[in-house]
């Protein structure tokens, strides 16, 4: 990893973790690698999770009974614990997401007064 | 196991797998094996840290963080052991004497009766309320009941399964073997039942015992008179015992636990009816206007006070229209000992000023901890501001500095209660070695129950508290770039607030402190005063013995008959040189009082008054000032009376009081014959009140004091006089005692809470002076370095002194001046509680503040001489 391609790289806003995995377990049921990778993948690997942090999230989500944890085997033979999206889950990634694009709107109209103007 | 458990046993398997599978990916992405397994540890971040977090996720914060500070607090105690044994016997000390008393407070007022099931009874009291004039018959207690009032709530309520009524403190004569008296009770027949207490021996009493007055003389007797008096003879029931002149048949021996419902234990029960057999010449059960009966009942299944109210309050309108003018409410209460309205009227003040002087000491002790706490939180300043800057919420460390406190408090207080309940004996001998030698013994347990355990912990908690959060929340606030620095704290703004948040404790001490001394000081003055009162009549070399005759059995006759020779025989002892009769000695607590009505214009008005034979005078040495003495003719058939200066002022202010008439409320008119000098026979310190005497007469006999002045040792004459009642009558029960006594009893309660209050404030004054101390010392260490400066630049040692001095003064002054003044608001209190008090005695409010003030001079000294002797050039390299 060169120090370039580091600093192209954003540490994760607080709380949208969260956001994340629920969104990435839409999908479908994943384990615990597989959600970090799946993070990373999309976000063009420019979003860096430290892989750690993933796991906190996971139990504080399970703690809110927003996803639900089950035993499975992996696409290699191995067993591995399966993560998926309960019910409350779905409907609070639905919340959750219009936060963020109300968020997401209005740092960037504060950001860029002009652009949003002459739009 | 909890999902909790379960979530996290899987994790440390889970993390594994997730770097294994990382790794995994690096190697098929061309790395080595070592290269990749580095690569996915790095992207994992730190293991430990992902595995705290994920357990707080799962865990309740709050008691986690509790244990982490309980363990911080144990091992912050630890390190400075020489703190931690100061602060915890300061606190020990403060909450034990609370809880002490608490707990004597409780077993008098606050427990429930000694008998089973208990919670189920409740106490019925009368509080009346008179139109006119109150007519109401009072024996024991106003709040009590008479007999058919009693009878009228029982057969009328629908709330109690059982109601019962008892005439407490009966005093008699135990006829069996040597005459003793004993102190027993009247009840009603279900007695027994209603209070759960079957006799352990025999039975208790049956309704037939209560049908008709006088029939049945039956008696149980407690446990403690069969052992005591008749060793325990199993065979005692069914054998008569003589209470008084009447034989009663022994039906039943109580339960050894079981000693009444009174704090005075009773020796024995008879039927509430047998009440005239023991109280010869008084039938208490025809009087309905007489308040003589306690009345216990025992609550129904289901039923709620709410309903007990309105039953019994139906009731109480039915019996008031039996006697008008009058307007009955109902005081209902979980029965305990001093249940009535009368007795707790007197009783709550007291324990209030009681439980406030104690509360004063523990707050001294709180004064001086949070002193010690602040000291050393000043030490501790960098150990917090590291901690605050390390991201710590101040929230979070003022709780970890509370639970400190709290940790030190609750140790203290366990402690202390430990201590407290341990020495009980030694406060119940203190008590009882200033009560009169014939005063009966007290039925109180003292010993920790719920309640008093809530209280200490209670007590404990406010404890930690009050002196932990003032240095809480000053740590917490500390400023972050000051205190990092070495010696930072040195003329900063913290320091400065310190310093008098310092001298507010310390002079709240002061205060504090002041008020319970001077409290003593007027105490120790009443008792000197009133070891040193001239009652105006001579007390000194005076025997006196109370024959009550009546109770003994003796009918009028009888006992004019045994009262005649008994005097006759007296003169003829020995060293006696004077002998008279009187209804009331002087001074014995004996009263008696009456309305009469001025002839020449009309008014009512209360006098004290006594019946004396024609001896009395000259035997106490009281002179007739105008008219004459009571002749030996002279009986209560004749009308003359003699009344006292002061009375005779008063009621025929410049006139010659000699042959004025009074009207007495039966209409029997009397006039004065003679004057005598105003003497303290009544009350002490009480000369001027309304007083007038009556030639004693054969009515006086049966109950009656004899006063016998001596010239030998009072030894021998008691012993003749004892001797001369046994030799008329070997089964009187007699005991000979001098007026001195008397004077005893008046003192005995100003020397109880002299006592008392003399152990609390020598205590108070012993923290006092420790925190005065510690203060000085403190902010002498912490002024080393200015010191040294002042030294540099020339000062001298007595500057230096003079400037410690004061310094450390000024909290003490003012702090001593708010005490004097509050002292003196509140003295008024005091003074009517106790006899002989002045509320503003100059000498106890002059020479506690000087003695005051001295301790703290000696206190502040110490300290202020090693600043003298500090040597400037250490002082200034210690920087």
């Amino acid at each position: 990893m060169s120090t370039k391609e580091q600093q192209e790289r954003i540490e994760l806003l607080q709380g949208t973790l969260d956001l994340l995995i629920l969104r990435t377990l839409k999908l479908g049921p994943m384990h615990g690698h597989a959600i970090a990778k799946a993070i990373e993948f999309r976000s063009d690997e420019v979003l860096q999770v430290e892989q750690g942090s993933l796991y906190p999230a996971l139990h504080r989500l399970i703690n809110r009974r927003w996803i639900s944890v089950s035993e499975g085997t992996s696409e290699n033979n191995r067993r591995a614990k399966f993560y998926a999206l309960t019910a409350r889950g779905r409907k609070q990634l639905t919340v959750e997401t219009g936060k963020w694009d109300k968020l997401a709107r209005a740092i960037a109209q504060i950001l860029s007064p002009g652009e949003q103007e002459e739009a | 196991m909890t999902r909790r458990k379960r979530m996290l046993a899987d994790l440390e398997e889970d993390i594994r797998d997730h770097l294994e599978r990382e790794t995994q990916d690096n190697i098929d992405r061309g790395m080595s094996t070592e290269e990749a397994r580095y690569a996915a540890l790095r992207k994992f971040g730190n293991v430990t840290r992902v595995k705290e977090e994920t357990w707080k996720v799962w865990s309740v914060e709050w008691i986690e963080q509790l244990l982490q500070d309980l363990r911080f607090g144990v091992r912050t105690m630890w390190r400075s052991p020489g703190l931690t044994v100061a602060a915890v016997m300061a606190i020990a000390l403060g909450v034990g004497i609370n809880v002490g008393i608490f707990s004597v407070l409780n077993g008098l007022a606050l427990r429930l009766l000694p008998v089973p099931h208990a919670a189920g009874l409740l106490s019925v009291n009368q509080v009346f309320h008179f139109h006119r004039q109150p007519d109401r018959l009072i024996h024991n207690d106003a709040s009590w009941f008479s007999y058919s009032e009693y009878l009228n709530y029982r057969e009328h309520n629908h709330v109690f399964s059982g109601l019962v009524a008892y005439e407490p403190y009966l005093e008699a004569t135990l006829r069996n073997g040597a005459a003793r008296q004993v102190l027993g009770t009247a009840a009603s027949c279900n007695y027994f039942e209603v209070l759960m207490e079957h006799p352990a021996l025999g039975r208790g009493f049956v309704n037939s015992d209560c049908a008709t007055a006088g029939r049945s003389a039956v008696v149980v007797l407690s446990d403690s008179l069969w052992r005591s008096a008749f060793g325990a003879n199993p065979s005692l029931v069914g054998e008569q015992v003589v209470l008084n002149r009447t034989p009663f048949t022994v039906v039943g021996i109580a339960g050894p636990g079981f000693a009444g419902t009174e704090p005075i234990p009773s020796a024995f029960w008879v039927p509430v009816t047998m009440q005239e057999a023991l109280e010869p010449g008084i039938n208490r059960l025809a009087s309905d206007n007489m308040s003589w009966l306690a009345v216990l009942g025992r609550l129904r299944r289901g039923v709620t006070m709410q309903q007990v109210h309105a039953d019994l309050a139906v009731i109480a309108a039915r019996v008031d229209q039996l006697h008008p003018g009058r307007a009955t409410s109902l005081v209902i209460r979980t029965a305990t000992f001093f249940s009535s309205p009368d007795q707790r009227q007197y009783l709550i003040p007291v324990a209030t000023v009681v439980l406030i002087a104690f509360a004063l000491v523990l707050l001294i002790a709180c004064a001086n901890v949070a002193n010690l706490l602040l000291a050393r939180a000043s030490v501790r300043q960098r150990e917090i501001a590291v901690r605050l800057s390390m991201g710590a919420g101040r929230w979070r460390l003022v709780r970890q500095l509370l639970t400190e406190s709290l940790l030190l408090s609750i140790t203290g207080g366990a402690l202390g209660s430990v201590i407290a309940f341990g020495s009980f004996n030694w406060i119940t001998r203190l008590v009882t070695s200033h009560l009169p030698h014939d005063f009966p013994p007290i039925a109180v347990n003292v010993g920790p129950d719920l309640r008093v355990l809530a209280y200490a912990l209670l007590l404990s908690v406010v404890t930690g508290v009050v002196f932990g959060l003032i240095p809480a929340l000053r740590s917490a606030r500390a400023d972050l770039n000051n205190s990092m620095k070495v010696g930072g704290t040195l003329g900063s703004p913290a320091r400065k607030s310190g310093r008098f948040l310092l001298n507010t404790l310390v002079g709240s001490q002061v205060a504090v402190c002041m008020v319970l001394l001077i409290a003593t000081g007027l105490l120790l003055r009443g008792l000197y005063h009133a070891q040193n009162v001239d009652p105006g009549f001579e007390i000194k070399g005076v025997a006196t013995t109370f024959l009550n005759l009546e109770r003994q059995g003796y009918d009028q006759a009888h006992a004019t008959q045994f009262m005649r020779r008994f005097q006759e025989q007296i003169r003829a002892i020995p060293g006696a040189t004077e002998v008279a009769q009187a209804e009331c000695a002087p001074l014995s607590h004996d009263f008696s009082a009456s309305q009469f009505t001025v002839q020449s214009d009309g008014d009512t008005v209360f006098i004290e008054y006594n019946h004396v034979s024609p001896d009395f005078f000259s035997l106490v040495d009281i002179p007739i000032l105008r008219g004459h003495s009571f002749s030996p003719d002279e009986t209560s058939e004749t009308h003359g009376i003699i009344v006292t200066e002061s009375t005779a002022r008063r009621l025929w202010p410049d006139q010659n009081p000699l042959g004025k008439v009074l009207r007495e409320p039966s209409g029997r008119e009397d006039w004065v014959i003679g004057v005598a000098k105003d003497a303290q026979v009544a009350h002490l310190g009480e000369s001027t009140s309304n007083y007038l005497y009556f030639p004693a007469g054969p009515q006086q006999d049966t109950r009656s004091y004899v006063l016998v002045r001596y010239a030998t040792n009072f030894t021998d004459v008691a012993k003749s006089i004892r001797d001369v009642a046994h030799s008329i009558d070997p089964g009187v029960s007699i005991d000979v005692t001098t007026l001195d006594d008397y004077l005893e009893v008046w003192r005995a309660p100003a020397r109880i809470v002299a006592a008392l209050s003399g152990t609390l404030s020598a205590l108070a004054l012993l923290l006092c002076s420790i925190g005065v101390y510690g203060m000085v010392s403190y902010s002498v260490s912490r002024a080393v370095h200015d010191i040294g400066i002042r030294m540099a630049l020339g000062a001298d040692g007595v500057d230096i002194a003079r400037h410690v001095l004061w310094q450390a003064l000024r909290p003490v002054l003012i702090g001593g001046v708010l005490g004097v003044g509050l002292s003196a608001a509140v003295s008024g209190v005091l003074t009517s509680l106790m006899f002989g008090l002045g509320a503003h005695d100059p000498i106890a409010f002059v020479s506690v503040p000087l003695f005051l003030l001295t301790v703290a001079l000696v206190a502040t000294f110490i300290p202020a001489r090693r600043a003298m002797k500090v040597d400037p050039i250490i002082a200034l390299r210690c920087e």
